[in-house]
């Protein structure tokens, strides 16, 4: 068999596992993907900080792990617990949904304020915005510290 | 990724100055580049069988390809759009497999005049893929709201059935099916278009529907049926189906639209006798067709035995198995295979219905079933976007635009291997054919629009500190004094 022959049948054999070199870049990509998606499960979507809290339950500098649902009020079911004298039993409902964190009111007396604007029904916030639930004010910060 | 890199850093941040935020794809630009390989090696292989040495002839379509490819890579890192970074390469090698077997194909299967140049196949794919991509890009790039596809729901199928009407009535014969529609110099087939439009719609319907769907019941017996009101849809759909074949005579788009719907349904539901169902609702109606129509009669009778009539009717589904079997394991190689008759292939329709069989015959068994692995990268993506997705209408659209894609390609492999019966769908980006280059592009860039996680959020704003704003506002002052004088 001469030189040509075989270059060629190299050609056109490496032409198709080329194919499943591609494969095994995907693959490798899926299995990272999956690793971190292990790796991530148990960390939170994001954190409250507490910045003021006059009557210091929770105390100022707190840090609180969110969940894509958090609900707020002085209440002991809610998953966030605000035991501050201005503060309704079920106050405020904190949703992280598809790309946005949502804060909602849920019929407070004193309301629910977002960077020292009242919260009618619903309003997305970002990351550093402040959120004011009775004398309570916090920052929404990302889960990691950048 | 690589967040940490500088050089990275710096650049972010000199595009972050010009206004530029960008979302950098490694994976993609890795996957591209293995792209680029496979087909550069795939490209040498064919010239060096054709010249008797190794050379690469004149590769400036395959050089125009992939620089196509990386100009989209770049923009979809310039707009910094967070999307899927497997579905873009995984369609650009199909295309770039496509590529190939349209330069080997004889280039006299298809000439078309486009202003005074006379195109062949190789070209003219070449100039439907780019138009497809930009398609893709376009979309991928620029749809960052789903609410006009979900508003109107109902015109979008009044637009399906009017376009559908259309080709009943207007749409010219082209090899034995009412499927293709002329419009002044233009000509394309609308059941590729139809396709998509009707996964628009199924999404809609069945997202706003499905705790009814999946909960309600009527007791017709000892059968427990959906909600009447509800399983009408299921009866219309039938009903276009079996319009579809008894006029279009197409076959391969009611069986498409058929499947894909069931999968939709099942999706929605979670209701298996749905399925059951359908396909009884399925089995009764191909039963009728084959009773009524004679066409239908010919596709059966083909299937269970080619060799009835090895000249006429079984010619392409012999020639077809053939192929594959001279193909074998490794292949013939590119260039190598497809003995034509005279000038004419032996398979007529070697470069649409029968890609597949092509395929098989140069690349082996090995190189068919690496394609139609790339369909399952293809499906694992597209499932995932819609698990990942933010509510039951996009979820729903993901799922019905990758079952579109995947069961179109496994509709038509299996009627190349005759393990089904031969209907005419395109390989979805590997067949010759425009209209199906198109909307496959607008699939997978609707996709991608999907899987997108919105742009990344901007750094925490800095207040700027007192030297600063003194500054502006010396300038600001400075710059009516200036206007005022002027």
């Amino acid at each position: 068999m001469d030189v040509f022959t075989l270059s060629l049948w190299a050609l056109r054999i490496g032409f198709v596992l080329l194919i499943y070199a591609f494969f095994v870049v995907v693959a490798r990509a899926l299995w990272r993907d999956l690793r971190a998606g292990v790796a991530g499960a148990g960390r939170p979507l994001a954190r409250l900080l507490v910045v003021g809290s006059p009557e210091g339950r929770p105390q100022a500098g707190t840090s609180i792990a969110l969940d894509a649902v958090n609900s707020l009020g002085r209440d002991v079911n809610n998953s966030i617990v605000l035991d501050d004298s201005f503060v309704s039993a079920d106050h405020a409902l904190l949703t992280f949904r598809g790309r946005a964190w949502y804060v909602e009111d849920r019929g407070s007396t004193n309301g629910t304020w977002l960077n020292g604007q009242r919260v009618e029904g619903m309003a997305p916030l970002g990351y550093g915005d402040e959120v004011q639930i009775g004398q309570v004010r916090m920052r929404l910060e990302r889960a990691r510290p950048e | 990724m690589s967040a940490l890199d500088p050089n990275e850093r710096r650049l972010t941040r000199a595009l972050y100055r010009a206004g530029i935020r960008p979302h950098f794809r490694w994976r993609e630009l890795r996957l591209l580049l293995v792209v680029a390989i496979c087909l550069t090696v795939g490209w040498v292989s064919l010239e060096s069988f054709r010249q008797g040495q190794i050379a690469i002839g004149d590769a400036a379509l395959l050089a125009v390809y992939l620089v196509a490819l990386g100009v989209i890579h770049v923009a979809f890192v310039v707009t910094g759009r967070r999307m899927d970074q497997i579905l873009f390469p995984t369609a650009g090698l199909l295309a770039g497999i496509s590529l190939l077997v349209m330069n080997r194909l004889p280039q006299n299967l298809v000439v078309q005049q486009v202003g005074g140049m006379e195109l062949p196949l190789g070209p003219l794919q070449l100039v439907w893929i780019l138009l497809g991509f930009s398609l893709l890009a376009a979309i991928a790039i620029f749809v960052r709201s789903d609410g006009w596809l979900r508003r109107y729901k109902y015109t979008w199928a009044a637009a399906g059935i009017a376009l559908l009407l259309l080709v009943f009535v207007f749409g010219s014969v082209v090899g034995g099916a009412r499927l293709t529609l002329h419009i002044g110099p233009f000509s394309g087939q609308p059941s590729e278009l139809l396709k998509v439009i009707l996964v628009v719609f199924l999404a809609g319907y069945l997202a706003e529907n499905r705790a009814l769907l999946s909960s309600g019941t009527t007791r017709v017996g000892t059968f427990t049926l959906p909600p009447l009101p509800y399983l009408l849809p299921m009866l219309a759909m039938w009903g276009i189906a079996l319009a579809i074949v008894i006029v279009q005579r197409d076959l391969g788009a009611a069986l498409l639209y058929f499947l894909v719907f069931l999968g939709l349904l099942y999706v929605a539901t979670r209701r298996a006798m749905y399925v059951l169902y359908g396909i009884i609702l399925f089995l009764v109606g191909g039963a009728l067709l084959y009773v009524l129509f004679t066409h239908v009669q010919d596709r059966i009778n083909i299937w269970i035995d080619p060799f009835a009539d090895p000249q006429g009717a079984g010619y392409q589904v012999i020639r077809a198995l053939y192929a594959f079997g001279r193909g074998g394991i490794l292949g013939t190689g590119l260039g190598a295979g497809l003995p034509s008759v005279g000038d004419v292939p032996s398979i007529p329709a070697i470069h649409t219905d029968f890609v597949f069989a092509a395929i098989a015959e140069e690349m082996g068994m090995l190189g068919a079933l690496a394609v139609l692995g790339l369909y399952l990268v293809i499906a694992e993506r597209g499932f995932r976007i819609a698990a990942a997705a933010a509510d039951d209408f996009r979820a729903l659209l993901a799922t019905g635009l990758t079952l579109v894609i995947v069961v179109q390609a496994a509709i038509i492999a299996g009627g190349n291997l005759r393990v089904l019966p031969l209907t005419g769908v395109t390989l979805p980006f590997i067949s010759y054919g425009g209209s199906s280059l198109l909307v496959n592009g607008a699939v997978i860039g609707l996709l991608l629009a999907l899987s997108d996680r919105g742009v990344e959020a901007p750094p925490p704003g800095v207040r700027p500190n007192a030297v600063v704003r003194a500054a502006q506002r010396a300038r600001a002052v400075g710059g009516r004094i200036e206007e005022a004088l002027s």
